[in-house]
């Protein structure tokens, strides 16, 4: 029998052949489309250009058609407002529910586990059924806000220019406070029950225990928890897709479903691809701040 | 505490848990609700909370003109072709990086953990124009999974590391010192012992896939390939009224996501928690 043969059944080989197939999967289907993204976002590429991998190259004409859109502002406004509103109220209530059921009560850990039916249910659908919820005329949410007295007049939630981005933040907050929620109960449990026995003695109070003890024992957890809920909610497309397809005239228009329309819609794919390496640079640089920081606490 | 004042407490933190839980899960309760209802009581003002007589007939109804069978056939298709290509691309590498600690298992799991933050709908874009150039768009169901197993790879890779790790060291050199290969030892000793771990993260991949929208929707023209999300956007136009068909495609799509999860709720609680934070 060959050395190599050897190695790859009993040695140092054949680690690194398990290794080098997943990579070489990734780095074709990923690494190579990260790479080619780039290229793309220098060419010009329509509908009748697809037959061949390279096109004209038109330099940094996408990037100025791009910038100088005026649907860019908005779209750069939205994305920030939709990330932030969402990681905020997601995290809140996430952070909320799993000091609810941190509490040991019969059948805590099993309520705690319902709430990831939202999490496991496709995001198309999730679309579908806010869409339902939040329909003008006959959407239980208005009827809801109209009988308590809290609007006037129904909300056209998906229509109305000032409310079809807070329709699908409202949609993604839902979608993402059971995610928030386990990862926190994790990092809750993970806290020694002796150190609030001898705050408790030591005569403080919930809030004290909760400001001294909780927050600074979850800092790592929560710095994770903010990174991935970022990670996401930037990854976040079918419920746009599902509740207001970016519109209505942008209103609800946020980079990464503006960097498909422009490719699948428009099919300017050289523009589409433009949005789409902004905001890889920055999802990965999110990505690497998270990397870093749970390294240092859980030796990755 | 008294045992009476702990089961007060217990008692009122137990109610408190149902409230929430179930305004929580209202959606999806919604949702099985109108897909019952006729088609003008869906309409009704306050809204009927509790189903009159149950019109099963609309599930009859899309069962029959919905083509909700093809587009079922196709998700199964796609989402049990994504679960096999990364369970078998990425198992062998979770177990080497579960292993060793070195500067080169670091630097493949660096690589690895940024691989899977890319947004599809950014990657989609590239994936595209490649794929038509390089013909793998004859293929279009085919050229979806390849691409959706780049994205559900990383994510499998994470799981299946957590549940390497749990293995004692000790078992497996027992196997080699009885003269196994490592070869023979992974497959013998470690992938059973590894199994539920295994499954589970698979379950979570197939779940994925069985509801993935954006590659789908922007590799596959054919309608007859198309998988199920792409049909419910089909019924998605622009003033749509019949609320109850939606729901009732969207219950049949869901309920065996929904049932499996109810069946593991438990395996998948711990598989997700002890993969995601490490």
């Amino acid at each position: 029998m060959g050395r190599l043969a050897r190695s790859l059944r009993d040695g140092i080989g054949f680690d690194t052949l398990l290794v080098f197939f997943t990579l070489a999967y990734l780095l074709a289907f990923a690494g190579l489309p990260l790479l080619y993204n780039i290229v793309l976002s220098f060419q010009s590429v329509d509908m009748f250009a697809l037959g061949s991998l390279f096109h004209e190259v038109t330099g940094l004409e996408n990037y100025r058609a791009v910038f100088e859109d005026p649907l860019a502002r908005t779209v750069l406004w939205n994305t920030i407002l939709f990330t932030l509103g969402s990681v905020l109220f997601q995290f809140t209530l996430g952070f909320a529910l799993a000091l609810f059921f941190n509490q040991a009560f019969p059948g805590s850990t099993w309520f705690r586990g319902l709430f990831l039916a939202g999490w496991v249910m496709p995001g198309l659908v999730v679309g579908v059924l806010w869409n339902w919820l939040l329909s003008g005329d006959f959407g239980v949410i208005n009827w809801l806000l109209l009988n308590t007295g809290i609007i006037d007049d129904p909300i056209f939630w998906r229509s109305d220019t000032d409310y079809s981005l807070l329709a699908v933040m409202l949609a993604n907050i839902w979608y993402g406070v059971p995610f928030n929620m386990i990862l926190l109960s994790v990092g809750l449990a993970a806290i020694p029950e002796d150190l609030y026995e001898a705050a408790e003695l030591d005569g403080a109070t919930a809030v004290q225990r909760f400001f001294t003890i909780t927050l600074p024992m979850m800092r790592s957890t929560i710095g994770a928890v903010i990174a991935l809920g970022i990670i996401f909610t930037l990854q976040q497309f079918d419920l746009f897709a599902a509740i207001t397809s970016g519109g209505p005239a942008g209103s609800s228009m946020v980079a990464q479903y503006w960097s498909w329309e422009l490719s699948f819609r428009q099919f300017d794919f050289g523009r589409g691809a433009v949005i789409a390496v902004m905001m890889i640079v920055v999802v990965l640089g999110v990505a690497a701040i998270y990397v870093r920081s749970t390294r240092q606490e859980t030796r990755l | 505490m008294s045992a009476l004042n702990e089961n007060r407490k217990n008692a009122v933190l137990f109610t408190i848990a149902l409230v929430i839980a179930a305004i929580y899960l209202f959606p999806l309760y919604w949702m099985y609700v109108t897909s019952l209802k006729t088609n003008s009581s869906i309409f009704a003002v306050p809204p009927e909370f509790l189903p009159g007589a149950p019109q099963w007939q609309t599930y009859a109804l899309i069962w029959n003109e919905s083509d909700i069978l093809r587009y079922l056939k196709n998700s199964i298709f796609i989402a049990t072709g994504v679960t096999l290509v990364t369970v078998i691309v990425g198992a062998g590498a979770a177990y080497v990086l579960a292993r060793y600690r070195s500067i080169w298992i670091d630097i493949a799991l660096f690589t690895i953990l940024m691989l899977q933050v890319l947004p599809p709908s950014l990657m989609v874009t590239p994936i595209f124009v490649a794929f038509t150039s390089l013909g793998i768009l004859e293929y279009p169901r085919i050229g979806t999974i390849l691409a959706i197993s780049a994205k559900t790879m990383p994510f499998f890779v994470i799981l299946c590391r957590a549940a390497f790790m749990s293995i004692p060291r000790e078992l497996e050199e027992a196997a080699l010192v009885d003269g196994n290969s490592r070869a023979g030892a992974f497959v013998m000793i470690v992938l059973p012992l590894a199994r539920n771990g295994i499954l589970v993260a698979a379950l979570l991949i197939f779940m994925q896939g069985f509801g993935e929208y954006v590659y789908s929707a922007s590799l596959i023209a054919d309608n007859r390939l198309q998988p199920a999300s792409i049909g419910m956007t089909n019924y998605l136009q622009p003033n749509v009224v019949t609320w109850n068909a939606i729901m009732a495609f969207a219950a049949t799509y869901v309920t065996p996501i929904l049932a499996a999860f109810v069946l593991l709720q438990r395996k998948i609680v711990s598989g997700l928690t002890s993969g995601a934070l490490k």
